[in-house]
């Protein structure tokens, strides 16, 4: 039986219960909170300093990232049993639309904050977007 | 029969004649508060999507012989003992306990947390894991009231602990909860704890103020981490099965929250993400507030217990936020001056008008401190922490 079972064998929801008793639980309450977020947060750290270790890693040996994707598209092999559709010539060689001039080069940045980012300088200089040409859109990290 | 007989009968079935049967003094102050719940709603727009709801349903249930909710079907010693019988209520029940049922069984508190997880960021809770810490304290507020209406001696257990669980700022964990431990409370406590909500503004400000120092309101935070998708993807999936384990009876509502979660960060269920945080929320809203409203009955709402539950709910959001503020504090002194301690009060949860508090307070200390986003943390970690405490509570009384 667990703690939690033997706590509610004492305790009854249509009784009254003394001011001690409810003393105890709240220490027992407020220890138990602390301890399920204490928790959560070691685990939140630990997954963080990992995907931050693992993109550092990747920054500082880009050559590994290369040998990562091998050893994926190896461990892959069940897409070799995938009836593989023949591309289409046009999601191959897709043409630019008409009027564009480019592709625009998102460095550490969403395209949802790019499209924000575009509509604002679209907005604030009074220029209709399709003027406009956006070369690079990049993400300066803070100095701390 | 003559057509006396007949107009007499029809008198005597009419509303206003119940005014003048047992209760009837009672309905119709209810009307009047229900009228004036209507007003606050909104003119003075105090949580109108769900006050509006639960206003009307007080209105509707306290409208003699109109049949559409009968409160002793669903509390009182029979059902106690023998538990509710469903099949009663479909056959001959009203509109309202049909509607009561999603409630009865905690069916809408959990799709309520299903569209509060699609639509909440847990970003700046994960780029910042103290955050959690701040939203564990201000449910020390929880316990402490707890302690308190215990000592009122007006209580049961189950009474006493679905009080206490208004401090946690949170409509939903507190309806979950009461509707297991005290339905008969349900009223007072859920227009307790979303009459609070409405009022954090006005409530959390002159404590904000008064256990923190100009310096320590001034602290600009620094911005934190970037988190990735896949963390933010994992999150949910983790805290679910880490949380449920440890605590089983939370796994209703946190399993809900993460789970709406996952369909707004997985990427791939936009579509379901997008109903859970409007077509489903909305539709649950009005069906949770309506029915809510509808436990509000004359007889049993106008008791001293009500005027005391109304009070501690009131003790409780300030003593969260002062637990919140003080952990923030020791925060401020471990950090060494690098987090503001005004974040902690968004540690009730009260999603996001917590943090858009502890945000206007720094902007009035320091123009350009914008500490929205570092409340966030605390606030999202807060709602967290108070299904905790009542997945707890549950677990002691239920």
């Amino acid at each position: 039986m667990s703690s939690m079972h033997l706590i509610a064998a004492v305790f009854d929801k249509t009784e009254h219960i003394k001011v001690t008793d409810a003393l105890l639980l709240a220490v027992i309450g407020v220890v138990i909170v602390f301890i399920v977020l204490i928790a959560l947060m070691l685990i939140v750290t630990a997954v963080g300093k990992i995907f931050d270790g693992s993109e550092k890693l990747q920054k500082e040996h880009p050559e590994w990232g290369e040998k990562i994707a091998d050893v994926k598209s190896k461990m892959m092999f069940w897409k070799k049993f995938q009836k593989q559709e023949p591309a289409s010539e046009s999601a191959v060689n897709v043409p630019l639309a008409e009027g564009t001039c480019g592709e625009l080069k998102l460095i550490n940045t969403e395209e949802r904050d790019a499209a924000m980012i575009m509509a604002i300088v679209a907005d604030t200089t009074g220029t209709p977007l399709n003027e406009l040409r956006f070369k690079s859109i990049k993400r300066l990290e803070e100095e701390k | 029969m003559n057509i006396g007989e007949i107009l007499k009968n029809l008198g005597e079935s009419t509303g206003f004649a119940g005014f003048g049967n047992a209760g009837g003094w009672q309905s119709i102050i209810m009307i009047i508060i229900a009228l004036f719940f209507l007003w606050l709603g909104i003119k003075k727009k105090f949580e109108p999507l769900l006050l509006v709801g639960i206003a009307f349903g007080m209105l509707l249930t306290n409208l003699p012989n109109s049949g559409l909710y009968h409160a002793e079907w669903w509390t009182g010693p029979d059902v106690v003992d023998n538990g509710v019988d469903y099949l009663k209520v479909l056959h001959d029940g009203g509109l309202l306990d049909i509607l009561y049922i999603g409630v009865k069984t905690g069916v809408y508190p959990c799709l309520i947390f299903i569209g509060v997880g699609a639509m909440t960021d847990f970003g700046p809770m994960l780029s910042r894991p103290s955050s959690l810490i701040l939203g564990a304290a201000a449910q020390g507020g929880i316990y402490l009231v707890l302690i308190l209406a215990v000592a009122t001696g007006m209580y049961t257990g189950g009474e006493a602990a679905s009080i206490s669980i208004i401090a946690g700022a949170d409509g939903p964990t507190a309806i979950f909860l009461t509707k297991s431990l005290a339905p008969e409370l349900l009223a007072p406590i859920a227009v307790a704890a979303y009459s609070y909500m409405a009022l954090i503004p006005l409530l959390q400000p002159p404590f904000m103020k008064l256990l923190t120092t100009k310096k320590e309101r001034m602290t600009v935070m620094t911005s934190t981490r970037k988190v990735s998708k896949k963390e933010k993807i994992i999150f949910p999936i983790l805290v679910t099965i880490i949380v449920s384990l440890l605590l089983p009876s939370v796994a209703p509502l946190l399993g809900s929250l993460m789970f709406g979660n996952l369909l707004k960060e997985c990427g791939v269920t936009e579509r379901l993400s997008d109903t859970a945080q409007n077509a489903l929320m909305n539709i649950v809203t009005l069906f949770l507030g309506i029915s809510v409203g509808a436990t509000a009955i004359g007889v049993t709402f106008l008791t001293g217990k009500t005027l005391v539950i109304i009070v501690l709910g009131l003790a409780g959001f300030v003593l969260a936020t002062i637990c919140g503020l003080l952990i923030g504090k020791l925060l401020y002194v471990i950090s060494k001056g690098k987090i503001n301690p005004l974040i902690g009060s968004a540690g009730v949860s009260a999603v996001p008008m917590a943090a858009r508090v502890s945000n206007t307070v720094g902007l009035q200390y320091n123009k350009g401190n914008y500490l929205l986003m570092h409340a966030m943390g605390p606030n999202v970690a807060g709602v967290i922490g108070s299904a905790v405490a009542a997945g707890f509570l549950l677990a002691v009384f239920g």
